[in-house]
């Protein structure tokens, strides 16, 4: 369960990124978190893998309020979370394999455990043919699917997808968000996006997030500013 | 050891700066502290010897000799006095300038002292003694070695101090340029370590493959160091045997053990490559410690 409760964040020069923010988002839950650029998008899912702290209010996950300045396992909660972002940051100088391993071994799985979650993982978005290949060998679809594996592999019941389809063409978009509806129900999804056709056509709950402030919340709902 | 490897070869001229830098510090390291060793050994081996020579008069008798003799024994502070005769005394002159006619026809017995040469128990009674014997009937002459001791214990304190300065040096020189080698590899990989905290890698996590990286090449510069080492003492020790040829078992103590420095042994070599190596590991385990902790 994330709740965030009267959340204010500040830029260091005071203009506000989030004012006085509160949504609840139950476990296993899928979210669309949409707005335009500098919204605020970006600035909820950093709080959450704290990043930064608000100015006022609390984040809290699975009841720990992890927005407290006495809050310190950073590690542990770091561990429950996933991440995609817009631009991969895959590693290019390990291969397929290595760079969704990186994920488990930093959980510190066992090397069968890993092997057997890493495959499943690739299997699950297509890629199972491409892994020992390296960063530079693949496309840029190809480069969000080994983000997508590195962020669900090693348990990780939160995944944070911060504009995972933003650099990829239509078709690659469509394939990639195959696999983000296979991954719905199993871990909280929060999918920051600014591409009307993928939140109008899925139905999930929709969060609008305008001059960072909420403008709208609504279950099955569509992108509407 | 793959991903270590792989990074070395990716990194050439850093790598090859921090190993020729520790490797020079290793082997400087090996040879100083073979070096201290052996003059440490020299002066405790000097100290356990402490000695005073006394020479009598000319016209002092066998019996005043032998008097002096019997009460130095009497003190309790001497280990062995040794009677020298003027007839042996000029055997000894004898042998001394076999080569010099002239000197041996210009000297006679009865112009040569006898003396005693008296051994003492410990290195602290020599002021002691000498003083009592400069009180005796019929001494001439106190000779002991003070001054001997007093010099080697200085010059062994002055070589010390520099040997510890240029360790000091050698240490500081070698931790900056691993560090700045391993600064510049983390830096390198500065994005790899921030997607790595976010995916929640510990410190230690993040750290660990610069650490093993430096250790690597502590490890790898240390065997190279002490091969050296290895050799220049294989080369050396048929010289030195013939040098030294005079010199008895040189030993020093160490953590309450004695440990024989000369002749070279295989313990006194172990000792050498374990201390080298220590040297070596703490230089780069303190290197990558600083140069990660700047970026965690």
């Amino acid at each position: 369960m994330i709740i965030f409760q009267n959340v204010t964040v500040k830029y260091p020069y005071g203009n506000l990124a989030l004012n006085d923010v509160s949504f609840e988002i139950a476990d296993n839950e899928f979210v669309y978190l949409v707005g335009p650029s500098g919204a605020g998008k970006t600035t909820i899912l950093r709080l959450l893998l704290r990043e930064i702290t608000p100015a006022s209010g609390q984040v809290t996950l699975d009841n720990e309020e992890i927005s407290s300045k006495k809050f310190h396992d950073l590690t542990t909660l770091r561990q429950k979370i996933g991440i995609v972002f817009q631009d991969f940051r895959v590693l290019n100088d390990k291969n397929v394999y290595e760079n969704v391993a990186l994920s488990m071994r930093i959980k510190g799985y066992a090397a069968s455990e890993i092997k057997s979650q890493v495959v499943e993982a690739l299997e699950l978005t297509g890629i199972e043919d491409k892994i020992f290949m390296f960063p530079s060998q693949l496309s840029a679809g190809e480069l969000q699917r080994v983000a997508i594996a590195r962020a669900i592999v090693g348990e990780r019941s939160i995944l944070l997808a911060d504009e995972p389809t933003g650099n990829l063409d239509p078709k690659t978009t469509w394939d990639v968000m195959k696999i983000f509806k296979k991954l719905e129900k199993k871990r909280t999804i929060l999918f920051a996006t600014h591409n009307t056709d993928i939140v109008n056509s899925m139905q999930r709950r929709v969060i609008v997030v305008k001059n960072g402030a909420i403008v709208k919340d609504q279950r099955k709902g569509k992108y509407e500013l | 050891m793959k991903d270590i490897l792989t990074s070395l070869r990716r990194t050439p001229y850093q790598t090859s700066a921090a190993f020729l830098v520790l490797f020079f510090t290793l082997l400087l390291s090996g040879i100083l502290f073979i070096s201290l060793s052996f003059i440490q050994g020299l002066l405790s081996y000097v100290e356990t010897r402490p000695r005073i020579i006394v020479y009598f008069q000319i016209k002092a008798e066998d019996e005043e000799v032998r008097a002096v003799q019997k009460k130095l024994e009497t003190t309790g502070k001497t280990e062995n006095i040794k009677y020298v005769s003027k007839k042996e005394a000029y055997n000894i002159y004898k042998e001394f300038t076999k080569d010099d006619p002239v000197l041996l026809e210009m000297t006679s017995p009865d112009i040569l002292p006898a003396s005693l040469e008296i051994d003492a128990k410990s290195p602290e009674f020599l002021p002691e003694l000498a003083e009592f014997l400069k009180n005796q009937p019929g001494v001439d002459e106190v000779e002991f070695q003070k001054d001997i001791v007093q010099n080697l214990l200085n010059l062994t304190r002055n070589i010390r101090r520099t040997i510890l300065v240029f360790f000091a040096y050698l240490l500081i020189m070698s931790i900056i340029v691993m560090a700045t080698t391993t600064s510049f590899k983390t830096a390198l990989k500065k994005e790899d370590i921030a997607l790595q905290r976010l995916l929640g890698a510990t410190n230690f996590y993040i750290r660990k493959p610069f650490i093993a990286e430096s250790v690597f090449l502590g490890i790898i510069a240390s065997i190279c160091a002490n091969s050296s080492i290895a050799v220049i003492l294989l080369s050396l020790n048929s010289f030195l045997s013939i040098f030294l040829s005079g010199l008895p078992k040189l030993s020093v103590n160490m953590l309450n053990m004695s440990l024989q420095v000369w002749p070279f042994n295989l313990m006194f070599i172990v000792v050498t490559f374990g201390l080298t190596t220590l040297f070596g590991l703490i230089i780069s385990l303190v290197a990558s410690l600083s140069a990660t902790n700047r970026y965690l």
